[in-house]
């Protein structure tokens, strides 16, 4: 998911694949058991395939000291995807290596003297089982080629960020610290979310997209292609009718919900979509707060109240939407039927407190009951069951680590939402609290080491820009803490400095020292207070 | 949020050097208190008097000694009715203001939205005096730090409702109500009394305009709505009153505490005229009337510390800072969080108020006052007791009776400062 991400998607046409820029471009020549190396520049890059036939990435500078940063990457669709289609035409299945987010922050490792590793996977789309088995084999394969080699440490963002806490679960011997950045959640509720915001779009506004149960070999790829086209043909009309009226946009020609429906501003099923998702409100350019300046006081406060939601949603879902697409389509190729399920799903509790938050957006309570009765008349999707336990049996998170972990998330990336990281932190605190429990019981007094320390990107109070006609300015860069892992420079380097602390102390840096290092970093606040709004979903 | 680290660290730095029993926001010479509430913008007029009154009174005490030596310090924020912006207003409070408690947070979605984001529950912070009438926050399971003040808008409407069938039996009945919880409260509350409207007209909060309110009147006087009750808040009752006398349009209006205050109706814009007439649920007593003790007292508070325009607002401003006062007397010299939620609890009901109804605050609840009496607006947009006398009705937010309240209001504390503990 790391790879794909919209930095505008009021402009979805123009918006191309981010995969080509966040890709580290690294010699692939080399696929044999053993690394070719070259060395350039006081760096030793060797590149090579583990034993599935994953190209890996490994570089090492002349200066190295001994500590090593794994990355995982994150999710890559496991299918091409044709051009023409918004946002994502063009794209083209690659498994080349990744052996940092990004060039910058590689080259600054490495001037520091660490070695960085990383593997391209041997099969994308949602590869987390497989993907371990590659890192902790890439891991033997490193410490061989670089003998110096003293401690490993592992991160990764998205799906690399989920398979960097497992990796941390499960190797606690092979890693000295991990950081698990923006990280996907367990593949269920990954599903679950992906598969609500899907349905609820295919719901209010087309309901010829299949949504899941798709056709196997390529007739199920046609169709999974024909439902990203469709989806985004239906945000393109609500992108369209939005501009054109925001206070009460018309419904997309495909809509076929009652015409006393669409008397409620289709503005607010998209919040609902959004809401009863789990996807945040706050997007890449709308805060759910700010009004144009000049409108009456009255106006603005529909703007901040019902229409700037209403664009963060815009946002939101189309990010979410596109996953939703490919990762259904992958994960039923994977376990063999449809995954998602949501026969007994009762929308209506899951935006119980919401609603009330977001009335205004929502079009009050009727208009809140008047949309929830149409996702309680429409008809559910069922999953297979057999592909359902095929998917449970993926790898999940326990929260029990052992060694010091590090996770860092915006608090309102639409893809990868919050919400993963406190199921995570939340799976921690019970199995701290049975360990203290435990140590208490045997006469232990003193409390065990917390290994976890959790780090959080809020987003400004306010940040939607507007042109001086008024209307929302979606050319700026997307604001800090939203989007999908949509992190600066100076935060890679500050998590990086902090694994290596870990790694050197084997306990995360903790007091004066940690809060200096994050102040100057920027956008990362610890504030053990803070719980991350977690959709039932996580199922605990 | 950027400031949070930096903030965080500096606050660390002083935390070893407080007092072994030290909280959150208070030390040997300080309390510091928060409030989120609109101060700008379309949803403010009349809500923004609320946090000075409240600090006029603060001021008054703390030039009196404060409370046990420490002088309160109240720290308004501007969430723009915005309740995305509450949270982030509140978190600012918390982290960056550090204070040891929220008093008179206002309106029901942005409170809300507060408590579920930033966790007051499980941070523990103390919410005092709730400013919206919703009765979803009387669930004090759900929301244990938190303490209402109004009465709910269902106690509000049943009230409303018993006082229709008693006076207006036969009359076209007409309901403007803001469609969201509050209105919702009242519509349900209306409901289960039997009270059947023939024009119901729901708004979209936020959506309230001149514009918005001549469609209102249309249906209404369409409808032949001889008594409109409205259950909104000011900036929606001023359009609709100032488009309905432009109309001619004139039935008796049932307007509802939350939407009702004189002098921000008439400053909105609303002729005074119109009010002459118009019922009013309330449950304290006018600003205007100097009879009573703590309007008295308040004025002059007003007068010396505030010389803001005295109106409902301000009464209720300062009566916050009265009951916050108590509360924090009651919590004890050893002020901590969990002291003063248990001090609202075995002592909030006993504090001093102007309302003229019971506080229902006990260990299982966190109900503040419980009734309401019928008043009518003069000529001069003045509020006196419909019926001549102050008449009280309290009830429950459930299915309990209406009930005339034998409740004798506690007398204003001496020099209004407070003494209890």
């Amino acid at each position: 998911m790391r790879n794909f991400k919209f930095k505008r998607s009021l402009t979805l046409v123009t918006v191309s694949s981010l995969l080509s820029l966040t890709v580290v471009s690294i010699p692939t020549a080399a696929r044999a058991a053993d690394p070719a190396c070259t060395t350039a520049n006081f760096v030793t890059t060797c590149v090579g395939t583990t034993s599935d036939t994953a190209p890996y990435s490994m570089m090492v500078p002349a200066n190295f000291n001994g500590t090593v940063y794994l990355y995982s990457h994150g999710y890559r669709p496991n299918v091409p995807v044709p051009a023409g289609i918004p946002g994502y035409g063009g794209y083209t299945v690659t498994n080349t290596p990744q052996p940092g987010p990004n060039a910058t922050v590689i080259g600054a490792l490495l001037a520091k003297g660490y070695g960085v590793v990383g593997s391209g996977f041997a099969r994308q789309g949602w590869n987390a089982d497989s993907a371990i088995k590659t890192n902790v084999e890439l891991v033997g394969l490193f410490k061989k080629q670089f003998t110096k080699t003293t401690k490993v440490v592992a991160w990764g963002e998205s799906l690399g960020g989920f398979i960097t806490q497992a990796l941390a679960e499960q190797q606690p011997a092979l890693f000295k610290a991990a950081a698990p950045l923006c990280m996907a959640s367990d593949v269920t509720p990954l599903m679950t979310m992906a598969g609500d915001a899907l349905w609820g779009i295919k719901t209010f506004f087309d309901p010829t997209i299949k949504g899941g149960s798709y056709s196997a070999g390529a007739a199920g790829y046609a169709e999974a292609m024909g439902d990203l086209v469709k989806v985004f043909t239906a945000i393109g009309s609500l992108q369209a009718a939005f501009a054109a009226n925001p206070s009460t946009p018309a419904w997309p020609a495909t809509s076929k919900v009652p015409d006393a429906i669409k008397a409620i501003p289709s503005r607010s099923a998209l919040v609902l979509v959004a809401l009863m998702s789990g996807i945040p409100m706050q997007s890449a350019h709308f805060d759910s707060t700010s009004a144009p300046a000049g409108l009456p006081a009255s106006n603005a406060l529909s703007f901040q109240l019902a229409i700037n939601p209403a664009f963060a949603a815009l946002e939101n879902v189309a990010n979410a939407a596109a996953l939703a697409v490919l990762a259904t389509h992958d994960l039923e190729l994977q376990a063999g039927g449809a995954v998602f399920d949501n026969t007994a799903t009762d929308y209506s509790a899951r935006v119980a407190e919401e609603q009330f938050a977001w009335s205004s957006a929502l079009s009050g309570v009727s208009g809140t009951q008047g949309l929830l009765s149409v996702l309680a008349a429409s008809p559910r999707a069922k999953a297979d069951p057999a592909a359902v336990a095929k998917m449970k049996a993926l790898a999940s998170h326990s929260g029990k680590v052992e060694i010091p972990t590090i996770l860092f998330t915006g608090t309102a990336d639409p893809v990868t939402v919050a919400g993963n990281q406190q199921s995570v932190l939340d799976k921690y605190a019970a199995y701290y609290a049975e360990k203290w429990a435990a140590a208490k019981k045997a006469g232990e007094r003193k409390r065990p080491v917390n290994n976890q320390l959790a780090l959080w990107n809020f987003p400004a109070q306010k940040y939607t820009k507007f042109t001086s006609a008024g209307a929302p300015d979606t050319s700026v860069p997307a604001a800090s803490g939203t989007n999908h892992c949509n992190f600066t420079t100076s935060q890679y380097m500050a998590i990086a400095d902090l694994l290596a602390y870990a790694a050197d102390n084997g306990v995360n840096m903790s007091g004066g020292a940690l809060l200096t290092k994050i102040r100057k970093a920027g956008n990362m606040t610890l504030d053990r207070g803070y719980s991350a709004p977690k959709m039932k979903y996580y199922g605990n | 949020m950027r400031f949070v680290a930096a903030v965080l660290a500096t606050g660390s730095l002083f935390a070893t050097a407080l007092p072994a029993h030290a909280e959150t926001g208070v030390s040997s010479s300080e309390i510091k208190l928060g409030i989120t509430l609109p101060l700008t913008g379309a949803a403010s007029p009349g809500y923004n008097k609320i946090g000075d009154a409240m600090n006029a009174y603060f001021k008054y005490v703390n030039d009196n000694g404060g409370v046990y030596g420490r002088k309160i310090t109240l720290i308004q924020k501007n969430d723009e009715y915005s309740p995305q912006l509450s949270i982030a207003k509140t978190n600012e409070l918390i982290l960056k203001d550090k204070v040891f408690a929220l008093v008179g947070p206002l309106g029901t979605a942005n409170f809300t939205a507060v408590h579920k984001s930033v966790g007051l529950a499980r941070r523990g912070v103390p919410s005092l005096f709730l400013n919206t009438g919703f009765s979803g926050f009387a669930n004090k399971k759900a929301y244990p730090t938190s303490f209402a003040i109004l009465p709910s808008y269902a106690m509000e409407a049943k009230i409303a409702a018993q006082f229709l069938k008693d006076n207006m039996a036969g009359k076209k009945l007409g309901l403007v109500y803001q469609n969201d919880e509050f209105g919702i409260d009242a519509l349900g509350a209306f409901k289960a009394a039997g009270v059947k409207f023939d024009v119901t007209i729901p708004y979209t909060s936020g959506t309230q305009s001149a514009a918005t309110a001549q469609t209102w009147v249309s249906q209404l006087a369409a409808g032949g709505a001889q008594v409109v009750v409205f259950f909104g808040v000011t900036s929606a009752t001023a359009p609709l009153l100032a488009v309905a006398a432009g109309a001619k349009y004139a039935p008796q209006w049932i307007l509802g505490s939350v939407g009702s205050d004189p002098l921000t109706l008439r400053a909105l814009g609303v002729p005074v005229a119109v009010l002459n007439g118009a019922l009013t649920l309330s449950g304290n007593p006018s600003p205007n009337d100097t009879n009573d003790e703590y309007v008295k007292f308040f004025q002059e508070i007003n007068t010396k510390y505030n010389k803001a325009a005295f109106d409902d607002y301000v009464l209720q401003g300062m009566n916050l800072g009265l009951m916050t006062v108590q509360a924090l007397r009651a919590a004890g010299q050893n002020l901590t969080r969990k002291g003063l939620i248990r001090a609202m609890e075995n002592k909030g009901s006993t504090f001093a108020s102007v309302g003229y109804s019971p506080l229902g605050y006990s260990k299982t609840s966190n109900v503040g006052h419980t009734g309401y009496y019928m008043a009518v607006m003069d000529a001069t947009g003045d509020r006196k007791p419909y019926g001549g006398s102050v008449v009280v009705y309290t009830t429950d937010s459930g299915s309990g009776p209406v009930v005339k309240s034998t409740f004798k209001r506690p007398a204003l504390p001496a020099k209004g400062l407070p003494t209890n503990s």
